[in-house]
């Protein structure tokens, strides 16, 4: 094992944590049989696999030698963390919470939804007692690890993560907060989301990164989301990561027929982030809306790569991406809509819409249509440019000196997308930072 | 889909046949002796040898292109006769001299050259297989200083120039197909227009593949000087064969202060049967440079023929405030794939470009669009816009789009669009209702949905490129 693989992705692999038990749960869990096989596989892939490089069509954007240079240890003990540190990412609005802090399941921080009253929400480990037959159905069946380093190296570390069912025909009133927090630098954490809606039922899951630390670390976050026939699920994934932080991230989703799939994915964190979004339409009448927004400074890199594959007929995708880039850093934005023989009547619309705010930033997008039907609609469209003059000068016009009318400018280019965001606390505080972020920078 | 539309889409190949005249063809297969062989009988400097044989060993470390988006049975470079030429003949005057069976071959192709050349004024350097037998036109355009001749004749009379430009657009190890271009290629046409010259005459030429499997490895260059412009027309058919044939011209442009370039391709190469058998496999490198300030290379193309094109005419936008255009059409049927596309690389500063293709799939084929518009550091002010549409006709076919946007300045601005569309049963019978019928109602659609590059042809290859997608598609197109 040794000699083949990648040495970086060797030294994730080997520096498991101790916490991560060899055997997944207690010896008398029935999964343990298909989960230990499972990671084994996972562990021999990951053994076997490369690091990507700007070599490869996926990667070509984003180089991840500033990772791989980066020696990253796991986690050796649970930390602790008071309740008053969760303070600044309370969401008032979510019932259920599932609280992480350096990959841990924290229960004493998270407000679990038990069986009953149509939501599941609960810690992965211990749903191998209770959800076996669940999760041996989904569990890694979206996400498959076998030609990607990052998820192989995940499913390896697989031991725990956030589950979330949703009850047939059960609307869940509030949304659900899946929160990570990262503690320590120089550490790696797996985060792990399985999210399962059943038939006609209806779920807001917020899946939230944030940092209290400054330090090199990496996230490196799989999520699964099986939506069912007619169900509908809201996603709203919030990227908040130490600007020295690695964030690597892989959201597959399945949408049934007749169901409905709303994703807002806003990175403002890290150092490095990269969103691979994959999701397949596997019903017919199946619509899916995916909102992006990379507000990144300094020398930041975001790269989205979004994959939305059409596999049966009348299926109907709309995209709207937007990069904000200052100072030195680099957006990258592949949107990729694929749409198969025989998927008749699809309906796709993407757009990718950047915004370079300053001389050394710069903006990657490659959108990428291919069609094997004859009888759809599809469109892509693709900008990038700076803020209108025209439209900076009216606002001098109307007494706002130059920087303000810029960050106006700036603020409400970004707002649109955080505003399709149906979680209205999360809106006004995300305007608050990006207003923030905004306001902060030296016009260049 | 209808049965109309399947009977139009259907149209046989009407320019199969082969001429039999006498080929001077080296044998199969390729090493460094086959190259000082085709240098030697062109009788070429050492500095041409050492190019050549410079790209050959380049190209021997080099691997084929994966990444396009075409598929086909790997390529026995072996197996290829790489040149061949009709017998030499005393060098001709006027096109009566012309060999009749090639006369007639023009003919059958409904290019009756010299009425051509007197009704349009247009002087025709006619390429059949590898080398010039005639060149018309010449007196008059050398008064005006114009240099148009083919490439070995300006090897000749010319070393000087072709030295110095030369492999200065398209780097002879650039990539595989143009390294192998660079080593092994045996005629094309040579083009100079000197300092503050508008050229009189549109320039064309024919190039035509005649010999069974041998490869066609053209080179053409084009160099405008300060304030001088040049519009060139570039055709191409050839006849059918069930064995493949490969194609790899490179053509490199170079417009320096003020200078324009406007380079037009109507290629209809047989594109094999409607089983996918055979066609010419068009692999080409097509690259304008903008080195001077104000200068414009404007590329437009009507790719209707080749099993498989490989293709994105290029422009290197150098100078301050130049401007390179691409217009395409490609309609591909049957078995045929098509990679093509374009790559604008702004470098200096307020330069723009502009990028409209047009994508037609019927039948069982594959169309592809991959572009690159890339905004330099230092080109402050650049501007692109891009629109590229498909029209798929039929349940068979795929239409694809792969737009690279890179920027590195943010002064500079780029909207690309793309949408997908097809002819429906409802449009045909929109049509019919107000008394028109299926042929022309999809002829009509065709038209509208090309116009825009069509409206860039120079006016004589407008008609002949209608002609052709009408021959591909409809059968008649007004």
């Amino acid at each position: 094992m040794n000699d083949v693989g990648h040495p970086f992705l060797r030294g994730l692999l080997a520096r498991r944590s101790p916490l991560t038990p060899t055997t997944p749960t207690a010896p008398t869990a029935p999964s343990v049989s298909w989960l230990l096989a499972l990671r084994a596989e996972a562990l021999e892939r990951g053994s076997t696999l490369a690091v990507p490089t700007t070599r490869d069509e996926d990667w070509r954007f984003t180089d991840l030698v500033p990772l791989t240079r980066t020696g990253f240890g796991p986690v050796t003990a649970a930390p602790s963390l008071g309740a008053d540190a969760l303070a600044p990412f309370h969401i008032p609005e979510a019932g259920a919470r599932l609280v992480f802090v350096d990959g841990c399941f924290s229960a004493p921080l998270s407000v679990i939804a038990a069986q009953g009253g149509g939501l599941f929400a609960g810690s992965l480990a211990a749903a191998f007692h209770t959800h076996d037959e669940l999760l041996h159905t989904h569990l890694t069946r979206l996400a498959d690890f076998r030609d990607d380093a990052f998820m192989a190296v995940n499913t390896a570390h697989l031991h725990d993560g956030a589950l979330i069912v949703a009850e047939a025909g059960h609307a869940v009133p509030q949304p659900v907060h899946v929160l990570h927090i990262s503690t320590l630098a120089d550490v790696a954490i797996h985060p792990r989301l399985l999210v399962v809606a059943y038939r006609d039922s209806d779920l807001t899951v917020i899946e939230d990164h944030v940092s209290l630390h400054h330090g090199a670390c990496l996230s490196n976050a799989v999520s699964e989301i099986a939506v069912a026939a007619g169900a509908r699920v809201r996603h709203i994934k919030l990227q908040r990561a130490g600007k020295a932080a690695f964030h690597v991230a892989t959201t597959t989703t399945h949408v049934e027929r007749d169901a409905r799939y709303h994703a807002v994915g806003i990175a403002l964190g890290a150092r490095l982030s990269r969103e691979n979004l994959h999701v397949v339409q596997a019903g017919t009448g199946t619509d899916c809306q995916l909102d992006g927004l990379a507000l990144i400074g300094g020398r930041q890199i975001a790269d989205t790569h979004s994959f939305v594959d059409h596999a049966l007929p009348d299926g109907t995708s709309c995209q709207l991406h937007k990069c904000i880039a200052a100072g030195a850093a680099h957006a990258v934005f592949n949107g990729r809509v694929l749409v198969r023989e025989g998927a008749q009547r699809t309906n796709s619309a993407q757009q990718c819409r950047s915004l370079l705010l300053s001389g050394k930033a710069h903006i990657d997008a490659k959108p990428q249509l291919e069609i094997f039907a004859d009888d759809v609609k599809c469109s892509h469209g693709a900008a990038i440019g700076q803020l209108e003059a025209d439209e900076v000068f009216y606002l001098r016009t109307r007494g706002l000196d130059e920087v303000a009318a810029r960050n106006i400018l700036t603020y409400a280019f970004a707002a649109e997308i955080v505003g399709r965001i149906p979680v209205r606390s999360v809106v006004e505080r995300l305007r608050a930072e990006v207003l923030q972020q905004t306001g902060a920078r030296e016009i260049a | 889909m209808s049965a109309v539309l399947q009977s139009l889409i259907d149209q046989p190949y009407q320019h199969g046949f082969v001429t039999d005249i006498e080929s001077d063809t080296v044998p199969k297969g390729l090493d460094e002796s086959v190259i000082r062989m085709i240098s030697l009988k062109k009788n070429e400097p050492a500095w041409l040898l050492d190019f050549r044989l410079g790209a050959y060993r380049h190209w021997l470390t080099m691997t084929e292109p994966t990444w396009p988006n075409v598929h086909y049975p790997k390529i026995d470079f072996q197996d290829i006769s790489y040149y061949s030429a009709p017998k030499p003949k005393a060098k001709l005057a006027s096109m009566d001299e012309v060999d009749p069976e090639l006369l007639r071959t023009f003919e059958k192709l409904g290019v009756p050259l010299h009425e051509r050349a007197a009704l349009a004024g247009v002087a025709v350097d006619v390429i059949f297989d590898s080398v010039s037998v005639a060149t018309t036109y010449k007196k008059k355009l050398a008064e005006v200083g114009v240099i148009f001749c083919s490439f070995s004749e300006a090897v000749h009379e010319h070393p000087e120039l072709v030295r110095r430009y030369l492999g200065t657009v398209i780097p002879s190890a650039d990539n595989f197909y143009a390294a192998l271009n660079s080593a092994v290629f045996t005629d094309g046409s040579f083009c100079f227009i000197p300092r503050g010259v508008k050229c009189p005459m549109e320039l064309s030429t024919y190039f035509r593949i005649n010999t069974q499997e041998s490869g066609q490895f053209e080179r053409t260059l084009i160099i405008a000087e300060e304030g001088a412009s040049v519009s060139y027309l570039e055709g191409c058919t050839a006849p059918r064969f069930d064995t493949n044939q490969l194609h790899a011209a490179v053509v490199e442009l170079v417009a320096l202060d003020n200078a324009d370039i406007k380079y037009s391709t109507v290629q209809n190469w047989y594109a094999g049967d409607e089983n996918g058998l055979g066609g010419i496999y068009n692999f080409v490198t097509k690259r304008g440079l903008c080195k001077g300030v104000n200068s414009r290379i404007s590329w437009t193309q009507v790719e209707t023929g080749s099993a498989i094109t490989w293709k994105y005419p290029s422009c290197i936008l150098l100078g301050d405030n130049s401007v390179g255009e691409f217009y395409s059409v490609a309609l591909t049927n049957h078995y045929q794939q098509a990679d093509t596309g374009t790559k604008m690389i702004h470098v200096g500063r307020n330069t723009r470009s502009t990028i409209v293709s047009k994508g037609i799939s019927a039948g069982h084929s594959s169309n592809s669009y991959r572009g690159l518009v890339k905004i330099g550091p230092r080109a402050e002010g650049a501007r692109n816009y891009s629109q590229c549409d498909s029209m798929l006709i039929g349940q068979q076919c795929s239409a694809s789009t792969f737009p690279y946007l890179q920027v590195q300045n943010h002064t500079a601005k780029v909207e690309h669009e793309a949408t997908t569309s097809r002819i429906g049963e409802e449009q045909l019978f929109y049509f019919a209702s107000r008394g028109i019928g299926n042929e022309e109602a999809v002829s009509m659609i065709i038209n509208g949905f090309v116009k825009d590059v069509f409206t860039q042809l120079p006016m004589e290859f407008a008609v002949e490129a209608g002609r052709l997608l009408g021959l591909k598609l409809e059968g008649s197109v007004g």
